[in-house]
Parts: structure tokens; C-alpha cells; sequence
């Protein structure tokens, strides 16, 4: 964003809408933000984020939630928790940042389901073999994004990973082992 | 018989020595007590302060009276007739009520004794222990028997028992025998250690025979009741726990019924398992718990091991005998004991791994680089890093470390720190000649105070400071043992930079103390741990009768520390008279000292003959001999020890002998004599100014670090001698001889030359005070002169009492300030001791401190003449007024005060709001008025708060420069934050623009965490309009007072006279002074009445033993002198074609003397020919250096 784009119009609506929505919870959760920029400065992860995370925050409060789901910012959230750690108004970022990958998977547009894609890949095969199969993602997350283009694009990093001996085809030792695990989350998100 | 006193002062920092000060100079007795050994509190440690980047504590002595109270360096010590201080004393009780406390003291022992430690330093030579010196915040070591402040006067050597090893080289190496570790009544101190245990009732005999202490072991409670019943003066008793608990806890309290000063140790075995295995520590804390509670002193480990426990109970045992428990009568208390630095490293959640702190040599605290730059501090002032001493070049300051950060519980800005690390800045600047980069990182630049803004400004546009709205947070190790930090700018980019030191702006936080202080004054703290006070009585605390002075109630730099000092002294003064009564007001018989001007000076000399080291290292025959050939000596005597009564006495008695009419005597610790001075010139009939005590001790011991002047010189001849070397010579002690009588004569030159006729006329006083002035800050004001039984004259302009504050509606705190008004306008209005005229005003105003003559003029032309000794200025302030953005043009723009009050009234109608938008520091801290408003953070939060509260809905967008919510108020910008208040900063360069479209404002600006330009269309737009001043420029051309460029009055000095105009009797206070809440007024008003109450006390009013005189006939009305006067004392007198000195005023600095082409002005006690004399004493008696191996020899 520059100077030479028009000015964000904050009208009364805009902010309206933020009041009904399921933004409400995230917004409650970084109320007291007072833009130090502590979270920015010491997220590993902000070099590649189109929005820093102060202007996540900052966008969250002036209720421009499109702004903010259209970004990848918080999809590149790895949940390091350094900007939690280090609030000095002691606010739960990283929770944050995870509200609003759901937020966005739920209610988002179909680029944010697809970002969502990965995300639910990873947990549907951690759910199956107790751990991550490498192999097995791969598959199922090219087969869910239905581009037959995105594999040869991965192939490179493919072929590398599989050189160092990090691509496992995996065992079945741990499998299912974790379905109690997923079944409690789920029945205790269910209840209201 | 209890020692009485009218207040206890607890803490010795500089908000503790102010309300002394402050209750000492109305004469009543005042008992200043500190924890730490020495003087100053933390200021001890600070060179520089802002603005003047001076210390200038000094300013804060008494400017009349003056002989009552030492006139030098207040950073070294303070003397004054009416304070006692106690140092290394805590408060342990508070009993009764105000008026008639009893106060507990526990007074730590230092095992040094003041009456005969010298200071010479040799204990602190040998001592083997080191430990982090506090004095320089740790950047470098002291032994464990150390001097706490290096420069303080009296300094004494203090001994650190916990530190200590207990070789008892430094008892084996005083010189004075001033040491004092009891060996003597060890073999006295009886024990008795109450054990089943049979191997310990063994073992502990053995282990103590080389420290002999005789020990009684007893298998039994029983056993040990009995020895104690029998009469065994027993000293301690050792009570293990593994004897069954109810026999412990009988053991015990029969113990203390028999013994109640017994000292009771637990011994606890951690080892055993004594109990079930479920419960085994549970149950025997909460015993141990329990024991403590019923009057055990401690508990230790079992089993116990002999390496531990011989020191342990040895240490215990010295304390037990040397410390002392003193009670006092009290009528009132005020609590100074100040706050601590946060210290990064102490705190587990306090950063410190994050900051670097403590892991690397460049990251420092606020405190550290004080102590660096200071030139006592570890590196002579140069700016070298610790650890590899490289000159520190670009050096960052981080702000709000340990302060605005609710997860480190502090939810409250210290204050102090800002202006702080600005001051560091410029110092840094200064050191290094320019070369010095800094860089300052701040989330808001508190720069609250009326002078601050510019302040910055200068630091930044001409010093080129750097200021940085970042907060960084990846600090790493730099190359070249430098820092990294990492910050994202005010534009979003991503910056690294490497300085050579990071400086962390600590915060404050609740003495150590605290929790124990609390208790022992019985007062309540607050959430942040620090005193509970008030919003509308902020000198008060929880408990009646103990006041907050000092930064103790709520973080504050100086000025506002001393200003809270002199607001708790006002209120135990008040409280003191009230329930005492008037005091005591015979006063002192003004001793009566003959005339000898016409006489020619005899003079006695008195030397002290019998320390130890002056008989070592001085040839005093010699001495003797150069002292009675000296001009005008009559006699020489000898006086054994001249610091004890006995010695004293010898003195007296040879001197009503040879009736000399000046005395010189030559004896350590001058300021040990000057009270008995005044005693002497009584018996003698001579004006103590012609006496004079000469340290000649100092000198005595000085050779030996070979500092005296020549002593290289002799070396070097020495060493070329056959036979000799270093040392083999006595030219140290004749060289000691020669400075000692140097020293001797040009005192006696001093005292032949001095100017015995009288002192001018005192001036009586007129006991009355004048207040111009009838808001907040006069009224309260007038109550504090008048409650304290004196007579105000209350002057207001307006049909009515009342003022600014009137208009308020609510506060931050959620006080009622509509009441609060109400009840004070008629406190004041009923007051018998106050005369309030309404619709008048000051016309004409001549005279001085403690004797004004002013006519005030009614609106009905009826004149009055008051005579009164003191004046306070009251004048006040007003909502500046602001035309643009619209403000008195579109309805649907206000101030913060307008809103204010239809948010009272309920004519703006919160839920009916679809949107709010507020401007901070519109026109404040601009060009025409460039200081911070105080009152416009503040009156935004209000409403923010009231808004949110009944619209949680309404979106609040507020435009900021930087929020200045100092001290607690921070609480309210977190929680208006928190209630969903948007805050937008913007710069002076790039302000909002606001325009209209269908009478709504619509409002464009940048929103610098987005990048981009935001637009908002609200219902309300609220501007901060700020205050200025009321139009005082008549008022201070009356009472020849100055003005700022802003037109406020001009104080006499920002931070250590910070109500006080440098025209002495006139004090100022409220929004007259400078922005203000209506906290800050209330406490500068309180504070200006002691100072009014200081003069009001006074029957008349003396000057100094040295002021200016003139010489007319000299004179010839240049003028040079009057601008050259910091005190403002000379004036051009037009009628008499005259420059005229005001006596009370002249406070003998000499200025005027050195500006004087013509020697017209002159000093009494520093005449030319006086001084000329005196430099001819010292010259005469140096012999030259290549003529001392013959002397020698």
C-alpha cells in the first residue's frame, strides 16, 4: 500500500460489520494492541508476509476484514509463538493468527480454501498414521488441489528431500493411534 | 525518656531530605531515617539532571537562617540544627495516633564507630572479600568493609557482615580502634542449644571453642527452662525441631515469658523424615510457620555443618549485640523510601535473555551508563565499555523496560525514564566532543513537563539525537563485541543496526522493602506495590497521620518528587499543629556576642593532639612552634582529643583564660564542632563567623598515598642518594607538617582578616500570607497556610471561588470533582483565618520576604493595604481557545471539555453516535505553544472511557502525537485500548486534514502501521485544545517575578525550586506554574504553603554570615552586577541612584565581586585584602621541594 491509493474509507458499516461476525472473538483477542510492532520485529516468518502482523491486527480493528483474509499472512503464521512470548501487553497472537485461518477456511473465498487445503491434508493424515507420512500427504494434498501442474512444480524440492532421506513411505506402527485424541476435539467442539 | 520529635521522616532519598527541610526549617524537630548507610538515595549515584544537565541539589539549602544548616554540597551531607539523622535504621512499628505516634527503629549496626573511624581507608586494604559495588551499580568491586558513598560527609567505613569473612584484618589494621566486632563479650554470650540430638550436643562445643561462646546443650525442653530459670543470662537458644512439637512450642514460649529479648533459631532437619511420608514438609513448614509467628527469629537446616554454622551464628551473634532498637515519639510520619530500577535480571519474566542484559558487556541499564559516565564511576567518566573498554561511539537507548508492561505487572508508565535517556543522550553528546551517535527507541516520548517539549526538540534538531518510534525486540550480539538490534521502522521496513552499547531505560518499581514497610506503618499499597494514595489527597496515605512523599506513592522524576515531598511535609505540619496545638513559640534566646571591632585580633589556636595517626605522621612540636610565631596568636594549647566532651572542655577552659577574640582550632571532622562552635561563642561572648576548625587530620594520613605536593620530587633525590631509596627519608612526615600548617595559617590569615562588626538588621515578619489567586491550586493553598494557624488573605478576581477546575465534570479515577470543589469553596469561605475579597485585584506590591506591603483594590474601589510576610501566585490558566477544524463553526466539532460536560449533562447522546474521532495536541506542542498540555491525554481517556462505557459499539478513533499517560494513569490508556479505541500517531509534518460535507467532518490522514491513507466520516470530531496560561505578565511585574515565553511564571529552578520564584516570600503553584492535572495542583499548592509556612514561622528573618556589600563611594552604577546575581538579590535603587543589596537574598556566591571593574562590591568574610593574605599564608609556609632533603636530612 502506498500513498497514491485511495484513502480507506472507514465508514460507520465497516465497521458495523465487524460487530456481527465471527471477528468479533479475534478482535476481543487484540484489543489492547498498541502498535508497538513487537510481534512483527520478532516474527521469523514476517520477510515473506505481504501484511506485517501489526497491520493484520491493526486492519482486524478497523473491522477491514476482507483486507486482511485476502492476505497470506496469517496462513504463513508456523505457530512459533516467539510473538506471544514477547507482547509486552501479553496478547495471544499466535491464537490470533490461528483464529484467523479458521475464520478464513470457514467463511473465506476459494483461494483461502485452498490455503485451507493444506492445513486439513496435514491433520487428516496425521489423524490416520499417528504421525506424518511425508508420502502420503504429498499425494493427497496434490490430489485435493486438483492441479495436475502443482506436482512438477514441487519436483525439484521432491527430488532434494528425497536425497537427504526425508521422505518416508512410512509404517503402519502408530497408525490410528491418535484417533481418540482427534475424536475428543471434535465431540468437545461440538458441545456449545 | 523517649526522644520526642515532631516528624519522622523514613527514606533519606531526595524526596525524604526535602520534606526535612521542609518541616526543620519551621522549627520543629525532624528524625530522618534511611535504610542504606548512606545519604542521597538513588541521586547519590547521578551526576547530571535535566534540564540544566547540573546537579544543583544545593539549591534546595535554606536561603535564610542559613547559619542554621551547613551551606555546601548537599550531595556530600546535610547538617542542620533541627534534623537528626539515622542511617541504616528501618521503621519497624507504628504505634498510636497522629499526633502521638511511638515509632519503632531498628538501627543496624555498620560495627564501625562514627565518633572514631577517620576514614583513612587502611580496613578496606586489607579486607580479602569483594562484592559488587552498589554505589556503582554493580560495575565494579568493593571490599566487604567499604565506604557507601565515596563522596558523602561524615564518611565512615561500614562493615558488610554478610560479605564478610571474618579474618578480622581490618579490626587488627584501624588505627583508631573505631572496628568493633565484640570479642570482648563473646565469653558472656551464653548458649543454649536444645537437641535430643546427642552427636550434635557433641559436636557444637567443639566446633565453637576458638570463638568462645559458651555453650549449654540441653536433651530436653525441660533441661533448658531450667537453666534459663536459674538465672543463665542467655544470649540465644538453638531449639531443634526433631524434639516432639508440642515440647518445642512449650520450650518456646516459656522461653520468651522468661527471656522476652531471647533469640529463638529453629533448627529444622530437611534430611529426615520425621513425619508420615505424605505430609513430611507440608506439616512441618506450616510448624515452623507457626514458630516464627510466636516469636522465633529463624529457622535453619539441620544437620548442621561446621563450616556453615561457626560463621552463621558468629554473624548472628554480632548482630544480636551491636544492632539497637530505639523508639521515639512521633506526631506525624512521612514515608519517602523512594522506589528501585527494575532490574531486567532479577525477574525470570524480565527479558533479561531477550535484551542481552547481563549476557553481554554493551547492553547496560539506565543506571549502569549513569555510573559510566559519571567521572567517580568505574571508568573516570570516559565512555568505555565494561568488559573490553572500547570508547563507546554509537550508543541506542531502548525506552519502557520493565515499565508499560502488564506482563511484567507493570501496568504503569515510571515516568522518569524519557526525559532520562534524552539527558544521557546529550551527556554521551557531550563526553565525546559531537562524536557520540545516539539513537533513542520509544513507543511515546513522555515529555510532559511544561519546559520538556523544548527540551527534545533541542536534542533532536540541534545535539541531532535521534528519536525512533520502535520497539525493538531481536537484540544479538553485533560484530566487534557490538549490538544488533533489529527494528521495523515508522514506515514498515525491516532495519538492523549495530551500536556499541544498548542502554536499557529501566523503570521503576516498589522499594524491596515494601511489603515489610507496609506493615511496619501499617499502610495499604496499591496494585502496582506501591503506596496507596488518593486522586484528591495525593500526600496522603491509607493511614491518618503518615504522608507519601517522594517518588514512594507513584513514580516521578525529581520535580515531581520534591514537589510531593513538600506537599507531605505541609500535611504533617498541619497534622502536628492540629493536634498539638500551637507550638511552643517562645523562641530561642538570640545569643548576645560583645563587640571586639575595635580590638586587635588575638587569636587562639587549639590543636588536637591525640589520634593516632597525627602522632605518627606529624612532627607537632614543629607544628606548635610554626603556629605561635604566626601574626595575631596569643596563645598555642594542646588539646587531648578535642571530639569528646573532655577534650571540649580543656578547650573552653583555655580559652576563658586567655579571652582571645578568634578562635582557630585544628582537630578532624569540622562539622563535628560547629554546633559546639555557637555553644563557645555563648560562654566566650564571641560571634562564632570568628571561629574556625581547620581539618587537619585529613592531611595527616594523605602522604601516604603520596599525593602532597613535592613528595615525587623528594623520591627522586632520595633514591639518587648512596643508601637511599624510597622511604628512607622522613620528608613524609615534615611534608605532612608543612601542609598541616599551611593549612593552620591561612586559616589564621582568614580569621585576622575577618569583619567583626554586627550583621545587618533582621527583618521582622509579618505573620500573614497573600494568595492571588481563588481556584483549585489558591484555595488549596490558602487552607494549608491557614490550617497551620496563620492568617491568609485570599485575592480573586472573579465574582466567585472556584477557577478552571469547575468546569470538570468526572475523572480519570473516577472522582467527584464537582463535590470535591464544592466543599473546598466552602472550607475556605467558613475559615476563620482566611479573608477571601472577591472581584479584586493586586494594584501595588513593594517589599521583601516576611515583610510585604500590597493594596488590593475591590470591584466597589474600596482599597485595602495588607501587610503580609509571604505570597502565593495562584493566577491559574484557561481552555486555549481554537478556531480551527471547524471548532466554533460546525456544531458538530468540540473540545474535550465540552464533551466533558454534555456527556454530564446528557446532551450528547452516546448511543445515538455512529462514530467519534479525536485530534490529540491540537495546537499544543506546536510552534506557537510548544509544551505538552498535561490535561488533554487525560480528558481524552475520560471520555473515551465514558463513551465506550455506554455505547460499547461506537468506534473511536483518536489521532496522537505521543499519549502522555505518566504514572498510574497508564492504566486508563491500556483499558481505553482495551475498550476498542482506536489510537492513530501522527507527526507535526503530516498532520490530519479535516473538511466538511454536509456539516459532518470527514477526516483524511496516514495511518503509519498501514502505510496508507485513511478516511473516516464521524458524528463528533473532538479536539484537545490544551491550556494556557491566564495573562499574568501585571501580576509578575508587581511582584518582580519572571515569566516564560509561554506565560507562565518562571520558577526559580525547574527541579530543585520547583514552586519557589526566584524573588524569595513569593511562591507559585497551579496551572499559573505550568500545565497540571488536578493532582499536580493540588500537590504544588500544599507544597508552596510550607513554603510560605516556612517564613510565616520565623518572628524575623537574618541573612547569612557572608553577603555582598557595597562600597558606594566605589560604585559607579554600572549595572554589571545586577544580571550576574543567580539569585536576583541586586537591584539599581532609581531614587537613591543606588545598587542595592537585599541581604536575604544574597546568598555570598561572589558573582558580583568578579564582575565588578571597580572592587565596588565586596564579601563579607572574603575581602581581597583578606584573601590576598590568605594565599600568602599558604605560599609562605611551602618550602620548595629541592630544599626538602636538607630539612630532611
Amino acid at each position: 500500500m502506498n500513498k497514491t491509493k485511495p484513502p480507506i474509507s472507514l465508514t460507520p458499516a465497516a465497521h458495523q460489520r465487524t460487530l456481527d461476525g465471527g471477528l468479533v472473538a479475534i478482535q476481543d483477542l487484540v484489543r489492547s494492541c498498541m502498535q508497538c510492532g513487537t510481534c512483527t520485529a520478532s516474527c521469523p516468518n514476517a520477510f515473506a508476509m505481504d501484511l506485517a502482523p501489526r497491520q493484520v491486527w491493526r486492519l482486524l480493528l478497523y473491522g477491514l476484514t476482507q483486507e486482511v483474509l485476502q492476505s497470506r499472512t496469517f496462513w504463513l503464521c508456523s505457530a512459533c509463538y516467539t510473538c506471544t512470548l514477547r507482547c509486552p501487553r501479553g496478547l495471544p497472537l499466535t491464537a490470533a493468527m490461528a483464529a484467523l485461518k479458521r475464520l478464513a477456511a470457514a467463511e473465506g473465498d476459494a483461494v483461502n480454501r485452498k490455503k485451507a487445503l493444506f492445513y486439513q491434508e496435514f491433520m487428516r493424515n496425521v489423524e490416520q498414521n499417528g504421525r506424518i507420512q511425508e508420502m502420503g500427504f504429498m499425494c493427497s494434498y496434490f490430489l485435493a488441489m486438483h492441479n495436475p501442474m502443482l506436482p512438477l512444480e514441487y519436483t525439484p524440492l521432491g527430488l532434494k528431500l528425497l536425497g537427504k532421506g526425508k521422505l518416508h513411505l512410512g509404517g503402519g506402527a502408530q497408525r490410528g493411534r491418535l484417533g481418540p485424541l482427534f475424536a475428543k476435539v471434535r465431540s468437545m467442539e461440538e458441545r456449545p | 525518656m523517649k526522644k520526642e520529635y515532631g516528624a519522622l521522616v523514613v527514606g533519606a532519598g531526595i524526596g525524604g531530605i526535602r520534606a526535612a527541610l521542609d518541616l526543620a526549617e519551621t522549627g520543629l524537630k525532624v528524625a530522618l531515617i534511611d535504610a542504606r548507610p548512606s545519604l542521597g538515595g538513588i541521586l547519590a549515584q547521578l551526576d547530571h539532571q535535566f534540564p540544566t544537565d547540573h546537579c544543583g541539589m544545593c539549591k534546595m539549602l535554606p536561603l535564610t537562617q542559613r547559619d542554621q544548616s551547613s551551606q555546601y554540597c548537599l550531595r556530600k551531607g546535610i547538617f542542620h540544627k533541627n534534623i537528626d539523622i539515622l542511617l541504616h535504621t528501618e521503621l519497624s512499628g507504628l504505634e498510636g495516633d497522629p499526633g502521638k505516634f511511638t515509632a519503632t527503629l531498628r538501627r543496624r549496626s555498620t560495627f564501625v564507630d562514627p565518633t572514631r573511624c577517620v576514614s583513612c581507608g587502611l580496613c578496606a586494604e586489607v579486607c580479602p572479600a569483594r562484592a559488587p559495588s552498589e554505589f556503582n551499580a554493580g560495575l565494579s568491586q568493593r571490599t566487604a568493609v567499604y565506604l557507601p558513598v565515596p563522596h558523602n560527609i561524615p564518611n565512615h567505613y561500614v562493615v558488610d557482615l554478610d560479605n564478610c569473612q571474618r579474618c578480622w584484618r581490618c579490626f587488627e589494621a584501624c588505627p583508631t580502634k573505631a572496628i568493633d566486632f565484640k570479642f570482648e563479650q563473646r565469653k558472656d554470650f551464653n548458649i543454649i542449644v536444645v537437641t535430643p540430638d546427642q552427636q550434635l550436643s557433641q559436636d557444637l562445643p567443639l566446633w565453637f571453642t576458638n570463638e568462645n561462646f559458651p555453650l549449654h546443650p540441653a536433651a530436653t525442653g525441660e533441661e533448658a527452662l531450667g537453666l534459663l530459670a536459674g538465672g543463665l543470662d542467655c544470649g540465644l537458644m538453638l531449639l531443634d525441631l526433631d524434639l516432639p512439637q508440642a515440647e518445642a512450642e512449650r520450650t518456646l514460649r516459656r522461653a520468651l515469658e522468661l527471656r522476652p529479648n531471647l533469640a529463638i533459631v529453629l533448627l529444622v532437619s530437611k534430611n529426615k523424615d520425621r513425619d508420615k511420608v505424605g505430609d513430611k514438609d507440608g506439616g512441618k513448614d506450616e510448624a515452623v510457620a507457626a514458630l516464627i509467628k510466636q516469636g522465633a527469629r529463624e529457622a535453619l537446616p539441620k544437620p548442621l555443618k561446621q563450616a556453615q554454622a561457626v560463621p552463621w551464628l558468629d554473624k548472628l551473634f554480632m548482630r544480636l549485640v551491636s544492632d539497637e532498637t530505639l523508639s521515639i515519639e512521633v506526631g506525624a510520619v512521612i514515608l519517602a523510601a523512594g522506589f528501585e530500577c527494575f532490574n531486567p535480571a532479577d525477574n525470570p519474566a524480565g527479558s533479561a535473555d531477550l535484551l542481552l542484559y547481563g549476557g553481554h558487556p554493551g547492553v547496560l541499564t539506565s543506571l549502569e551508563f549513569e555510573r559510566l559516565a559519571s567521572p567517580t564511576g568505574p571508568s573516570q567518566g570516559l565512555l568505555t565499555r565494561p568488559g573490553d573498554g572500547r570508547p563507546l561511539r554509537r550508543i541506542a537507548w531502548l525506552q519502557c523496560v520493565g515499565s508499560r508492561d502488564v506482563k511484567l505487572k507493570a501496568d504503569f508508565c515510571s515516568s522518569f525514564c524519557c526525559m532520562i535517556s534524552i539527558k544521557q543522550a546529550l551527556l554521551a553528546k557531550r563526553r565525546t566532543g559531537g562524536q557520540a551517535e545516539a539513537t533513542i527507541f520509544y513507543m511515546d516520548m513522555r515529555t510532559n513537563g511544561r519546559d520538556y517539549q523544548r527540551y527534545r526538540d533541542d536534542a533532536e534538531n540541534q545535539a541531532g539525537v535521534r528519536f525512533i518510534p520502535a520497539r525493538p525486540h531481536t537484540i544479538l550480539p553485533g560484530p566487534d563485541g557490538g549490538v544488533l538490534v533489529q527494528y521495523f521502522d515508522y514506515a514498515g521496513e525491516l532495519r538492523e543496526e549495530t551500536f556499541d552499547a544498548l542502554v536499557l531505560a529501566v523503570g521503576a518499581r516498589p522499594p524491596k522493602s515494601m511489603e515489610r514497610l507496609a506493615l511496619a506503618a501499617g499502610i495499604e499499597v496499591n496494585e502496582s506495590g506501591f503506596c496507596a494514595t488518593r486522586y484528591l489527597a495525593p500526600n496522603r496515605t491509607s493511614r491518618l497521620g503518615v504522608f507519601a512523599a517522594g517518588a514512594f506513592g507513584e513514580p516521578a522524576d525529581i520535580r515531581g518528587s520534591l514537589i510531593q515531598a513538600g506537599a507531605a511535609a505541609m500535611g504533617a505540619s498541619r497534622m502536628i499543629r492540629v493536634y498539638h496545638g500551637p507550638r511552643d513559640e517562645t523562641p530561642e534566646a538570640e545569643p548576645k556576642y560583645a563587640d571586639v571591632s575595635r580590638q586587635a585580633p588575638r587569636v587562639l589556636v587549639a590543636l588536637c593532639t591525640s589520634c593516632p595517626t597525627l602522632e605518627r605522621n606529624v612532627n607537632s612540636a614543629l607544628l606548635r612552634q610554626r603556629m605561635e610565631v604566626l601574626p595575631g596568636v596569643v596563645t598555642v594549647v594542646d588539646v587531648p582529643r578535642a571530639c569528646t566532651r573532655e577534650g571540649w572542655d580543656i578547650l573552653r577552659h583555655e580559652a576563658e583564660a586567655s579571652a582571645p577574640n578568634r578562635v582557630l582550632i585544628g582537630a578532624c571532622l569540622p562539622y563535628v564542632h560547629v554546633p559546639r562552635l555557637r555553644e563557645l561563642g555563648e560562654v566566650l561572648e564571641l560571634n562564632p563567623a570568628l571561629m574556625d576548625v581547620v581539618d587537619i587530620h585529613t592531611a595527616s594520613f594523605a602522604g601516604r598515598d603520596t599525593s602532597f605536593a613535592g613528595h615525587a620530587a623528594c623520591l627522586a633525590s632520595c633514591s639518587t642518594k648512596p643508601g637511599g631509596g624510597p622511604g628512607a627519608c622522613d620528608c613524609g612526615e615534615t611534608a605532612r607538617t608543612n601542609e598541616m600548617g599551611s593549612l593552620l595559617a591561612m586559616a589564621a590569615a582568614k580569621l585576622l582578616g575577618a569583619d567583626p562588626s554586627s550583621l545587618p538588621q533582621a527583618t521582622p515578619v509579618s505573620p500573614q500570607a497573600l494568595v492571588v489567586g481563588g481556584g483549585l491550586a489558591g484555595m488549596t493553598a490558602a487552607m494549608g497556610i491557614a490550617d497551620q494557624g496563620f492568617k491568609v488573605v485570599l485575592v480573586e478576581e472573579a465574582e466567585h471561588l472556584g477557577g478552571l477546575a469547575l468546569n470538570l465534570r468526572t475523572t480519570l479515577e473516577g472522582n467527584d470533582p464537582v463535590r470535591f470543589m464544592e466543599d473546598l469553596v466552602e472550607q475556605v469561605e467558613k475559615n476563620p483565618n482566611i479573608r477571601v475579597l472577591k472581584d479584586s485585584r493586586v494594584v501595588l506590591s513593594r517589599g521583601k520576604a516576611g515583610r510585604f506591603v500590597t493594596v488590593v483594590a475591590t470591584g466597589e474601589g474600596v482599597a485595602h493595604t495588607l501587610h503580609h510576610g509571604a505570597t502565593i501566585l495562584a493566577t491559574g490558566g484557561r481552555e486555549a481557545k481554537v478556531y480551527e477544524y471547524g471548532n466554533r463553526v460546525h456544531k458538530c466539532v468540540l473540545t474535550q471539555l465540552e464533551l466533558e460536560q454534555r456527556l454530564a449533562a446528557g446532551t450528547v447522546d452516546a448511543s445515538s453516535l455512529s462514530g467519534v474521532a479525536m485530534i490529540q495536541c491540537w495546537r499544543s506542542r506546536g510552534e506557537s505553544r510548544n509544551y505538552c498540555s498535561r490535561v488533554c491525554c487525560q480528558g481524552a481517556l475520560k471520555n473515551i472511557l465514558m463513551l465506550k462505557k455506554r455505547n460499547p459499539g461506537l468506534p473511536v478513533y483518536v489521532f496522537y502525537r505521543d499519549i502522555m499517560t505518566t504514572g498510574f494513569s497508564e492504566r486508563f490508556y491500556t483499558e481505553a485500548r482495551r475498550s476498542g479505541a482506536i489510537f492513530i500517531r501522527y507527526t507535526p509534518d503530516d498532520r490530519p486534514r479535516v473538511e466538511f460535507e454536509d456539516d459532518k467532518p470527514v477526516i483524511t490522514a496516514l495511518d503509519p502501521v498501514l502505510g496508507g491513507q485513511i478516511e473516516i466520516r464521524p458524528d463528533l470530531l473532538v479536539l484537545s485544545s490544551g491550556v494556557e496560561p491566564n495573562d499574568a505578565s501585571e501580576i509578575a511585574d508587581l511582584f518582580g517575578v519572571g515569566l516564560t515565553e509561554d506565560g507562565f511564571f518562571q520558577e526559580a529552578e525547574s527541579k530543585w525550586r520547583p514552586v519557589d520564584f526566584l524573588k524569595h516570600g513569593v511562591f507559585a503553584c497551579g496551572l499559573g506554574l505550568g500545565p497540571a492535572t488536578m493532582r499536580e495542583s493540588l500537590l504544588q499548592a500544599k507544597a508552596a504553603a510550607q513554603r510560605a509556612v516556612r517564613i510565616l514561622s520565623e518572628k524575623q528573618l537574618s541573612c547569612g554570615n557572608v553577603v555582598a556589600e557595597i562600597r558606594q563611594t566605589l560604585c559607579s552604577r554600572c549595572g554589571r552586577c545586577i544580571p550576574v546575581c543567580p539569585y536576583g538579590a541586586r537591584s539599581l535603587d532609581l531614587d537613591k541612584d543606588r545598587i542595592v543589596v537585599d541581604e536575604l537574598l544574597c546568598q555570598g556566591c561572589g558573582s558580583c565581586m568578579a564582575a565588578c571593574p571597580n572592587s565596588a562590591t565586596v564579601l563579607r568574610g572574603f575581602h581581597d585584602e583578606q584573601v590576598m593574605a590568605v594565599i600568602d599564608a599558604a605560599l609562605a609556609g611551602q618550602p620548595r621541594a629541592e630544599a626538602r632533603p636538607q630539612t630532611a636530612g
